[in-house]
């Protein structure tokens, strides 16, 4: 188990848990990462934040402290 | 095709509802673009977008829904699209999906079946599954749901005979989640209680911890249900969404033989415009050519209607009328008809080169590039794109506002846009430095802009202490890029131009009469008008800003209408106006016509020249002869910077402020003028006071 920000350029994992407040966790559930689901990080902001993720082809941004809140395993 | 005037008198009413960024705006343009209606939602910004038309003998009207990832009201279009939905029943809902995004939208796919509408779903984008070498079985997708699959590509206009057919045979789905028993069970004691033909799907939001208007016995039982539940150590939220999340990846994976990849051309793009080090630098790159292209395009039509104006005004004196009524025709009323057209150029253009940021996906890389920037300013990355906007007219940059989802986001941002020195400032400024400052005219100038960026910046920043932040935080999709169609982004950035001439329009005209009637009653001399007597009266309370010739401050008056006229009345209460020269009606008409021509073909040599390399200089200044002398006489160089600041920071324009109006409402509209006039005074008489 780790967070989603931990994962390193290109590595997949399964998402396990999406935490943080209850609005923001539904909307990030909203926009299809939720629990099991494929996530892979796809690059970093140039100014270092926002980080981007793909999940099942479809491509999100999130900033690291909302990253930080979902949990990944695999 | 017929369109129909009157959406009330419709046989047949369709929904169309879908995620964001699923092509559902082109499917709805393609469906019966001619027909299009743009307005808002009544009290708020979102779009509204309907069209009616004929089908066989009767008539359908088809309104487009807010683009919603779910039912559960997250955003205020989501809770737009939910409430609209609850509200009347639907002849068919037509969810557009984008078919190679299943896992995802299929999440909406299933809420709407539990709605228990007739229901027919849209497979957008099938061209692009394919291309990504998606397999997808249609039919399978149909059994599941138990509602008919269309197969459409929108840009292409295909399959929307096929789609019309199935909205006219659109039954409720079958397909029914199972949920964990003990949900089932909560589900199945609450729903007795509610008389709402979606009953199911209303038990089951209330029970997830939506806000949910339930009557009394049934509020009291849904709490009985949720400490029950709590009790059984289930958390309703998970069990429902996670039941949802669940069904809609199996279906998905049922659907399609391979899961979809990355987007090819989105993949290539963005290792180019996201690139660590040169992304930032392209970005700008295209920032500076949105600009150039918008004043490329626009610059020939504004003169070529300036020139129109004039022409009316010289027919209008070649007319046997008092001299009051002439000219009360060519500047009150030409003269507000012609200061209202002229912003649409730089309005059109500017609304254009949205659409097709919007559409095309680069509007969401823009935040992803400076979303860092943005949050020390407590602002998500979106906001950046309108306060750019306002460099060039802040009324489109405050409509750009709606790109934002968060209302305090939406407001800060459109607070500090006014102090972005708009083109129409930048005449003035050259004017001015050009006689009091012209060893350092540019460097003057750029501050000002730096400046009015400064008090921008700050006061999103300190509205941010006053407001609390947005709870939903700034995730959002990057979606692929794709080629929008000419006809959509055309559509749409004329409509809204429309909607601001419609809404604004009567406000500027009935200040540039206001403007009329101060300058020239009583007739005579303008040192007697109304106009030269409140000018004193606002000298005086200009001079500790050591502004105080009536002139100079008087021209502020009418600055408050639209920045282009405070040259003109300068020039008029400086030098007396010159008499229009009557004018023929065929050398009009040439002129006319000749002036068209011209503007054609500027805005056709205006393609190369957005390829050129932009010169870093400024236009030089147009004023009438005779004004910078009589200039140069009247205030000493403290007094002209205090000046300029003031123009830069006071209310920019009647557009803005009843742009402030449209989004915001009247009060925040008054506020924001107030704010302005502040900290116009405030830092004026601070520039009054630098050592120069
Ligand atoms: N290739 C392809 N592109 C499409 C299709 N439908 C829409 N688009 C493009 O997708 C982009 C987003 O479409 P839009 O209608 O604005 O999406 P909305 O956000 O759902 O309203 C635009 O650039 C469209 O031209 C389609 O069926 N195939």
């Amino acid at each position: 188990m780790r967070c989603l920000t931990e994962l390193a350029m290109n590595e997949e994992a399964l998402v396990h848990s999406v935490g943080g407040p209850h609005l923001r966790a539904r909307r990030i559930m909203s926009l299809g990462l939720s629990p099991g689901a494929r996530v892979r990080m796809v690059r970093r902001a140039p100014l270092g934040d926002p980080l981007e993720f793909d999940v099942s082809g479809c491509l999100l941004m999130l900033r690291s402290e909302e990253a930080a809140g979902i949990v990944v395993e695999g | 095709m017929a369109c129909l005037a009157d959406p009330a008198s419709a046989d047949l009413r369709f929904v169309a509802v879908g995620n964001p960024n699923t092509g559902k705006t082109t499917l709805v343009n393609a469906l019966s673009g001619s027909c299009l209606r743009i307005g808002n939602w009544p009290g708020t910004t979102v779009e509204r977008v309907e069209t009616c038309f004929p089908v066989g003998d009767r008539h359908a009207c088809l309104v487009d829904l807010p683009g919603a990832y779910s039912l559960a009201a997250g955003t205020a279009e989501e809770r737009l699209t939910r409430d609209e939905l609850l509200a009347a029943r639907p002849d068919a809902v037509v969810d557009v999906v984008d078919a190679s995004n299943l896992e995802r939208n299929l999440y909406l796919t299933l809420e709407l079946a539990e709605l228990g509408y007739p229901l027919v779903v849209a497979l957008n984008l099938l061209d692009e599954a394919r291309a990504r070498g998606l397999d997808l079985r249609l039919e399978v997708l149909e059994e599941r749901l138990g509602v008919p699959v269309v197969a459409t590509v929108a840009v292409r206009e295909q399959g929307m005979e096929g789609l019309v057919a199935a909205a006219l045979q659109a039954r409720p789905a079958t397909l029914r989640l199972d949920y964990p028993e003990s949900i089932e069970n909560a589900v199945a004691r609450l729903e007795p209680l509610i008389q709402h033909p979606s009953r199911r799907w209303m038990a089951l939001a209330a029970l997830s911890g939506e806000p949910i208007a339930l009557d009394e016995p049934a509020s009291r039982l849904l709490e009985t249900l949720k400490v029950e539940l709590v009790s059984l150590g289930v958390d309703p939220f998970l069990g429902i969404v996670g039941t949802r999340y669940q069904a809609a990846r199996e279906i998905a994976a049922s659907v399609q033989a391979t899961r979809p990849g990355v987007h090819r051309l989105t993949e290539t793009l963005d290792r180019w415009f996201l690139h660590p080090w040169l992304g930032i630098p392209l970005f700008l790159v295209g920032m500076l050519l949105v600009f150039r292209f918008t004043f490329q395009f626009s610059d020939p039509w504004v003169g070529w209607l300036g020139q129109v104006q004039e022409v009316l005004g010289g027919w209008i004196a070649a007319l046997p009328l008092p001299g009051l009524l002439a000219s009360f025709l060519a500047d009150g009323l030409v003269g507000g008809i012609g200061t209202v057209l002229a912003f649409t150029p730089v309005l059109f253009f500017l609304f254009l080169a949205l659409s097709f940021l919007e559409a095309s996906g680069f509007l969401a890389r823009s935040a992803f590039l400076v979303d860092r920037l943005m949050k020390a300013m407590g602002l998500p990355g979106r906001a950046f794109i309108p306060m750019i906007l306002g460099f060039g007219c802040n009324v489109p940059a405050i409509s750009a506002t709606r790109t934002m989802e968060s209302f305090s986001d939406r407001l800060r941002v459109a607070m500090a846009v006014p102090f972005a020195a708009c083109s129409a400032r930048l005449a003035v400024f050259t004017l001015f430095t050009s006689v009091f400052f012209p060893q350092h005219a540019a460097v003057v100038v750029f501050s000002l802009y730096l400046l009015g960026l400064l008090v921008g910046m700050l006061t999103a920043l300190a509205l941010g202490r006053l407001t609390p932040p947005s709870q939903a935080g700034s995730a959002m999709e990057l979606p692929p890029y794709r080629i929008p169609t000419w006809k959509v982004v055309w559509r749409q950035a004329s409509a809204r131009t429309w909607s601001f001439v419609e809404g604004v329009g009567g406000a500027i005209l009935v200040s540039v009469a206001a403007v009329w009637v101060l300058l020239n009653l009583p007739p005579g001399d303008i040192s007697q008008s109304f106009y030269a007597r409140l000018s004193m009266g606002l000298a005086w309370l200009l001079g500790p800003l050591e502004i105080h010739d009536w002139r100079l401050a008087g021209a502020l008056l009418p600055g408050f209408v639209a920045k282009e006229v405070v040259i003109g009345t300068l020039g008029v209460s400086y030098l007396q106006a010159d008499p229009v020269a009557p004018m023929g009606l065929v050398e009009g008409l040439h002129e006319i016509t000749s002036g068209l021509a011209g503007a054609l073909w500027a805005t056709l040599q205006a393609f190369p020249a957005l390829l050129g390399l932009p010169g870093i200089h400024l236009p030089p200044p147009e004023a009438p002869e005779g004004l910078p002398a009589a200039l140069s006489q009247s205030m000493t160089r403290s007094g002209a910077l205090a000046y300029l600041v003031f123009v830069l920071l006071y209310t920019p324009c009647v557009g803005t402020l009843m742009a402030l109006r449209l989004e915001f409402g009247r009060r925040w509209a008054a506020l924001s003028a107030v704010y302005q006039l502040l900290v116009a005074y405030a830092l004026a008489f601070l520039a009054a006071r630098l050592p120069l």
